[in-house]
């Protein structure tokens, strides 16, 4: 642990004046993000306003061997921003100019502390999109979401954030600033340092400018819900689906734990007598919209017990609203949650999914799974009574086994939450030994001190 | 390395010197998910861009207090009991339904105990706690007169300061509606003393007021609704505007009810006097707690071109004794609101709740603006006689 040296605090505070923070209850409140069971709190943390700042406080930070921890709105779910070896939490949330939204090059240019709600906003002004689409979209910054590399619903066609990063400018260790790709559409000159930083959680170099391609708005967009005797049932849809054309925008199931949960919560009308849940949609111009969305039914039509088909933006909001509360309808019923997100390759869906619902019945652990069929990416949910060990415990086990298993059935740990300090121990099995040593190799030639992070990536 | 960040060596969250010490309730405390969704919510965390200034770290400072990993007389566990508003916006968008203004009332019941509580809101409290006063001071300032009302028909609660600040607003509503009993030997609802580290006495006020007043309660001011609603339950209390929209006592066309009263422009059926561009500032309490807000807009789209304010949903900064105890975040909110109704060019902007209606007043009157700001209830009721 380090404990950060006087100096270090009073250079902040001539650097930033007010706007460093060293009260232990702020300082125990930047403890922990959105992430149960990990807690760390930081000896000071700063708010700088520019990259000139963030230089600065990486000089500072250099000069004195104080790590730094790079942090949000701290929305993630992996802990990817709880400074476990204390020292300097660098928060970008008053970094907030949204310097240019772009129709004509269909790009955004932003500080790192803008809000994807923010951004969405900005871009729909122009008839554009910002595509990352993560459940936190409101709250989470751009920033975070390029650190972390977030998907969301619409992950199947659209991807995750990789793909729309066109640029970064980035402060590493030494207070030295770099600016890595740019506005143009092709650009192959270099290593792509750009994706390299897009989802290295902040171990690499703080971001402190993203430019962000934006895609236009379709012009419709329709959903529909089926229901299934089992998730087996749903999986082998989803399969067939994805085998019959062009991927939709929106392949989305949960199972009856979270129809049930959902129901209880949001009161709209879901089937209470089903085994699963597949909400599915597409976007883009009407015709084509409809006759996706037919063809979807028409697969499901196969195995589903029942399909309705969203009528009215009102119904399809409906339906959109019961997948994204997913999380917190399940939340109700224990005081904690453990969220998870593993992927598997898509013909191993219905096999993930029933590994899961054994793993869970075998540990005696209330276990829900919603998640991006679509994508093969699955969020199983653990509710727990946070005050009972035991029951921690057990939880922890059931998602030992479901993050090797994940993996053994050619899949990952993480589709879209990132690695951070909750699956780094998991990191190894996803990759391999000589993979493991290329990135820490690849850690120390960006941040040679480890100063960046520590105990993430890389380390 | 796998080992080394497991959650047995970070520390788990049961660490603490101490037992639960019971300020908080347990259930309450335990909703939260620490999911962040209510950052952008929340106007004191707009303002510094600070976790422990958001609702989720507010919540992880309570925690915190409640088990002893933080003193009690810990620095930021004061300013942040101070420095939020209340407004209770983050309980809307709040995926895990916490209850942030039950836990606030409990925290200030701590943090703001006896000598600990902000000096300005201590003859506060002891005034409002005191029918006699209240009573004198609407005899002075003529608030409504003693009347029995048509059977059957809500009793008018009159408030206690707003008795003495705005006392046409209880004549106004009571000319409004002619059926509304009045009866001035009433007290204070207790929103004030639950909001200011007096949570029992705030409640049993509001129970004092429900036993003194029988019937269905008819409240002119939303933050006040919110409170009695909240002890004395949903059913017995409306607020003005939801009252009155019910009863269309004389609003908008003289045939009323379900006449296509969605009107854009001021047409020849509202009153020539009437102005035509009017916002409305939300009661946080009515909106956050009670989900008043359609109401007063729907009154007011049938008397004038109703102006949505950019930011009429949140809040304007007096946010009850706030604007006393945090003069300068309370001006500085204040200060964007008025910039958005100079903007938006208005000829009145409606308030819904006493305190929003000083705080409005005082800065429009700062800026000198041409826009006055109005209780909705003397909006509705027209130019005085």
């Amino acid at each position: 642990m380090t404990e950060i040296p006087p100096a270090a605090i009073a250079d902040l505070q001539a650097l930033l004046g007010e706007r460093v923070l060293t009260e232990p209850g702020a300082l125990a409140a930047y403890g922990r993000d959105a992430t149960p069971l990990f807690r760390h709190a930081p000896d000071v943390v700063v708010q700088p306003l520019t990259t000139e700042e963030v230089a600065g406080v990486m000089r500072i930070a250099t000069r004195h061997r104080v790590p730094v921890t790079t942090r949000g709105a701290g929305t993630n779910l992996c802990a990817a921003t709880v400074p476990l070896s204390g020292g300097i939490v660098l928060s970008t949330t008053r970094m907030t100019a949204l310097t240019e939204v772009s129709r004509d090059e269909m790009l955004a240019v932003c500080q790192p502390g803008v809000t994807a709600g923010a951004l969405n906003r900005a871009a729909a002004a122009v008839g554009l999109v910002y595509v990352p689409d993560p459940g936190s979209k409101e709250a989470s910054t751009v920033g975070g979401n390029v650190a972390t590399c977030a998907g969301g619903l619409r992950g199947l066609k659209y991807g995750v954030t990789r793909q729309y990063v066109l640029g970064l400018e980035a402060v590493l260790p030494d207070g030295e600033v770099i600016r890595t790709g740019g506005r143009l559409v092709k650009d192959v000159a270099g290593y792509d340092l750009t994706r390299l930083l897009v989802g290295s959680e902040g171990t690499l170099a703080v971001i402190t400018e993203i430019t962000m391609a934006l895609v236009p708005n379709p012009a419709a967009a329709r959903y529909g819900v089926a229901y299934f005797e089992s998730m087996t049932d749903a999986s082998e849809a989803v399969r067939d689906i994805v085998a019959s054309g062009p991927a939709p925008a929106t392949l989305e199931f949960m199972d009856a734990v979270c129809v049930a949960a959902v129901e209880d919560f949001a009161h709209l009308g879901l089937r209470l007598d089903a085994g699963a849940l597949l909400l599915f949609g597409d976007d883009g111009e009407p015709d084509a919209v409809d006759r996706s969305v037919a063809r979807m039914a028409e697969v499901c039509g196969k195995r589903a017990t029942h399909i309705e088909l969203a009528e009215s933006v009102a119904a399809a909001e409906d339906l959109l609203a019961a997948r994204r509360c997913n999380l917190p309808a399940l939340a109700r019923s224990g005081s904690m949650t453990i969220l998870e997100d593993v992927t598997v390759p898509r013909p191993k869906l219905a096999e993930m999914v029933a590994f899961v619902a054994a793993t869970a019945e075998k540990h005696g652990v209330r276990i829900g799974t919603f998640g991006h069929a679509g994508d093969g990416n699955l969020h199983p949910t653990a509710v727990v009574d946070g005050d009972d060990p035991a029951a921690t415990a057990a939880a922890m086990a059931a998602f030992d086994e479901i993050f090797r298993h994940a993996v053994d059935l050619g899949g990952t740990i993480t589709g879209e939450h990132g690695v951070g300090a909750a699956k780094l121990p998991y990191l190894e099995h996803r990759l391999g030994p000589e993979q493991m040593a290329l990135l820490r190799r690849i850690k120390g030639a960006f941040d040679p001190l480890g100063l960046l992070n520590p105990g993430k990536l890389g380390s | 390395m796998s080992e080394q960040t497991s959650a047995e060596q970070t520390g788990s969250e049961q660490t603490g010197p101490g037992a639960p010490k019971g300020i908080f309730s347990k259930d309450l405390l335990d909703a939260c998910i620490s999911c962040g969704f209510c950052l952008p919510a929340c106007p004191t965390y707009a303002l510094t861009g600070q976790e422990q200034s958001s609702p989720r770290g507010r919540i992880t400072l309570m925690r915190l207090l409640e088990t002893g990993d933080l003193a009690p007389d810990d620095a930021t566990l004061a300013e942040e009991a101070s420095l939020c508003l209340g407004c209770r916006a983050c309980e809307t968008v709040c995926p895990a339904g916490v209850q942030y203004g039950h836990l606030l009332e409990e925290w200030r019941d701590e943090q703001w105990s006896g000598l600990k509580r902000p000096w300005i809101v201590r003859p506060l409290l002891l005034v409002a706690n005191r029918k006699w006063v209240l009573r004198i001071l609407g005899l002075v300032r003529r608030s409504a007169r003693k009347r029995s009302g048509a059977t059957g028909q809500p009793t008018l609660m009159l408030g206690c300061f707003e008795r003495g600040l705005f006392p046409s607003v209880s004549r106004g509503i009571a000319a409004l509606d002619p059926d509304l009993a009045v009866d001035p030997d009433q007290g204070c609802c207790g929103a004030l003393h639950a909001h200011n580290g007096e949570l029992e006495q705030g409640r049993d006020l509001a129970r004092k007021l429900g036993e003194r007043l029988p019937g269905t309660i008819v409240t002119t001011s939303g933050g006040c609704a919110a409170h009695l609603a909240d002890v004395i339950g949903r059913e017995r209390v409306v607020e003005a505007s939801e009252w009155l929209l019910k009863k269309s006592t004389g609003i908008g066309t003289e045939t009323d009810t379900n006449t296509d009263t969605n009107t854009d422009t001021n047409t020849d059926a509202a009153p020539a006097q009437r102005p035509l561009c009017v916002g409305l500032q939300d009661s946080c309490h009515l909106r956050n707690g009670l989900g008043v807000w359609k109401e007063p807009r729907e009154l007011l789209g049938r008397t004038a071109t109703y102006v949505e304010l950019p930011s009429a949903g949140s809040c304007c900064g007096a946010a009850g004794t706030y604007a006393l105890v945090r003069k300068k975040e309370s001006r500085a909110i204040l200060a964007k609101k008025i910039a958005e109704i100079e903007a938006a060019d208005l000829d009145l902007v409606i308030a819904v709740n006493p305190g929003c209606l000083r705080q409005l007043q005082t800065g429009l009157r700062k800026s000198k603006s041409r826009t006055k700001a109005v209780h909705i209830v003397d909006y509705l009721r027209g130019p005085k006689v």
